[in-house]
């Protein structure tokens, strides 16, 4: 079966395994990978691609080596195939010209800013995660235990399947 | 770059229409499928037509593939209508039979415009016009008040409910719309409290059972009904008589069920507060609506003083609605039309069935003389109820109701008791996830264990088949209820 992938950049090894460890609620369901910069990332989601699953979600720091985190989702947000990934800055050092470009272009979902707080964090994952597979996923059913159930709920209830 | 090349392999896959690989499982169920459609062209079955070798045929295959749902029930359906067009209509493929009147092929179309699937598009409309106009969350947050805090009494408030709406909605739409009211409240309950999966283990039960209670309840009474009014115009149930046929023994199976599991999952929580918030909807498409809801509702009830029939009064909702731009494009594609492929493959089959004689050469199989019609029926609703469980309750109606109706016919036995007992068989048949789509939401909370589901599905399941079958036939004399007079 096809999971959806949470994928976390973050330069800092030890934020990303703070993060990381963080999402462990989300783990049972969906598939996380970590990435420390921009091309990182990238080669992660091609590996993500080849094993026939799909990034969902990607939270992502701004200040990392080499490409600019906002750069990089701009980048997500203008190619088709990537388009639909929710997108998630999770930093502390994004000046405003960066953040209006963040949601000027990038399509941004949410700013989380560091240090983050675990209940924010998990709401932030679970909306936005709950967006991705109500427009993407056929089942919905997967994702109930750990994402926004009433909405899931509601979408069941507009689209049922057959008895 | 990289990952944008490789993305654009899978673009499918973020749009959610990805080309699935069968499963093992599935391929299995195709091949089986293809190898038995292909026995009764090379083995010479004794006593069995040459019409009803070619229809075997088909049957053998509806049933593999409605059993391992290695193609979509729905598909299924189509390849049914199909293949009985190429192998017995009148424009067959294969040589005509003699002595075989074959059905003008227009037949097997017609199946997916029978009166009773316009019954059900009516249903659909007025569903889903409650879901647009959130009519059901509002009359669920007004009714579910009286029921107070205690958690006992707030399941019986929502069982009451959702069996309510399911008469009128899909069972599966149903129980996600309450499950969507359920959700916050096992959240706010400690994980080890039992009554987490009381509350999330009696939408579902309430759904499957309220299923019985009308003709557009669920997809296994439409195909009840189709195969009874093709078998003659005296077997013809409508909407009222439907109704009176099943609630009283609904009524009690709903509160058996729910002090089954007030008995089985006792709180701890002193109180519970389920959260509605929804506000009637004033707006001028909304009050259409509403009022051709109740218009509908209306006449179906009063069909005895009008004799408007209910499958002409089901496309009244259809015709007010469309016309009146309440519904657009959106809302009409929106249907539900697979579920009434579904029903009508049922139909086609049926008719293939009985067209060919294959039927009666299968009950002939087997010497049924020495029983009486009250334990012939008891056992085509206990096959219902083991189907069921383990299959679609669509395609168990589908491939039982059309030989339970001969069966009946060819013992004298009353067809009404046949089609119907099938029907409410494997509405009851509710104890596993796989079993109905509604457990399976239940099941997805995490909060109902397959051991939980499995030992309340059996107990109201065994509890409804004793009661339809036992004492519903001496209810119906008492209330003067007529199955009509069997013609041999």
């Amino acid at each position: 079966m096809n999971r959806v992938v949470i994928l976390c950049v973050e330069d800092e090894s030890e934020v990303r395994e703070a993060i990381v460890r963080d999402l462990d609620t989300f783990a049972e369901v969906f598939r996380i990978e970590e990435a420390e910069d921009a091309a990182d990332a990238k080669q992660v989601m091609a590996d993500c691609v080849k094993d026939g699953d799909a990034v969902g979600l990607v939270l992502c720091d701004h200040l990392l080596p080499g490409e600019k985190g906002v750069d990089f989702l701009v980048e997500l947000n203008e190619q088709p195939e990537t388009h639909s990934i929710r997108k998630v800055l999770v930093t502390g050092q994004a000046g405003l010209e960066d953040t209006i470009k963040a949601v000027n272009d990038a399509g941004l979902d949410h700013y989380i800013a560091k240090p983050w707080k675990i209940d924010e964090l998990h709401e932030v994952v679970k909306e936005q995660l709950t967006d991705f597979v109500l427009k993407t996923s056929a089942n919905l059913l997967p994702y109930v235990p750990v994402l926004d159930g009433t909405r899931l709920m509601e979408a069941i209830a507009h689209g049922g399947r057959t008895e | 770059m990289l990952y944008v090349s490789a993305q654009s392999n899978s673009s499918s896959v973020l749009k959610g229409s990805p080309v699935r690989k069968l499963s093992p499982y599935e391929l299995g169920g195709l091949i089986l499928g293809l190898l038995l459609f292909c026995m009764p062209f090379v083995v010479t079955f004794p006593g069995l037509s040459p019409a009803g070798h070619r229809i075997f045929s088909i049957f053998l295959l509806a049933i593999v593939l409605w059993v391992t749902e290695a193609i979509p029930l729905f598909a299924t359906a189509a390849v049914i209508i199909f293949l009985e067009i190429l192998m017995i209509s009148d424009k067959s493929l294969l040589p005509q039979i003699s002595g075989f009147s074959a059905p003008k092929f227009s037949v097997f179309y017609n199946a997916l415009a029978h009166p009773v699937l316009m019954l059900f598009l009516g249903g659909f409309f007025l569903a889903d016009g409650a879901a647009k106009f959130q009519l059901d969350r509002n009359l669920a947050r007004v009714l579910l008040k009286p029921f107070g805090t205690s958690p006992k009494y707030i399941m019986l408030g929502l069982m009451l409910i959702t069996a309510m709406f399911s008469m009128f909605m899909s069972n599966t739409a149903t129980t996600a719309t309450m499950m969507a009211v359920i959700i916050p409240v096992l959240a706010t309950l400690p994980v080890q409290d039992r009554m987490r999966t009381g509350l999330a283990l009696c939408i579902p039960i309430a759904a499957n059972i309220g299923g019985i209670g009308t003709p557009v309840g669920t997809p296994p009474n439409a195909i009840a009904l189709g195969a009874l009014s093709k078998a003659g115009p005296q077997y013809s149930i409508s909407f009222v008589k439907w109704m009176v046929m099943a609630i009283p023994c609904m009524v009690v199976i709903l509160f058996f069920a729910w002090v089954l599991l007030t008995l089985m999952f006792r709180s701890g929580a002193k109180e519970i507060r389920p959260q509605i918030d929804s506000k009637f909807d004033k707006s001028l498409p909304a009050y259409v609506f509403y009022i051709t809801f109740a218009a509908t509702i209306l006449l179906w009830l009063t069909e005895p003083l009008h004799h408007v029939k209910s499958t002409i009064v089901g496309f009244l909702p259809v015709v007010v609605l469309l016309s009146t731009r309440v519904f657009t494009t959106k809302e009409l594609h929106a249907v539900q039309w697979h579920v009434l492929w579904l029903v009508a493959g049922g139909i086609a089959l049926g008719t293939g069935v009985s067209a060919s004689g294959l039927d009666a050469w299968m009950i002939g199989l087997i010497s049924w003389g020495d029983m009486s019609p009250a334990m012939i029926a008891a056992i085509l609703c206990l096959a219902a109820l083991m189907m069921g469980s383990v299959i679609s309750h669509s395609a168990t109606a589908n491939l039982l109701v059309p030989i339970g109706m001969t069966l009946a016919i060819s013992l004298q036995m009353n067809p009404v008791k046949a089609a119907v007992f099938i029907a409410i068989g494997s509405s009851l048949a509710m104890p596993l996830p796989i079993s109905t789509p509604p457990n399976a939401i239940a099941y997805s909370t995490g909060a109902v264990k397959t051991k939980d589901m499995a030992i309340t599905g059996v107990i109201i399941g065994v509890f409804g088949w004793a009661l339809f079958t036992l004492v519903a036939p001496h209810l119906w004399n008492l209330m003067g209820v007529h199955l009509g007079t069997v013609t041999p």
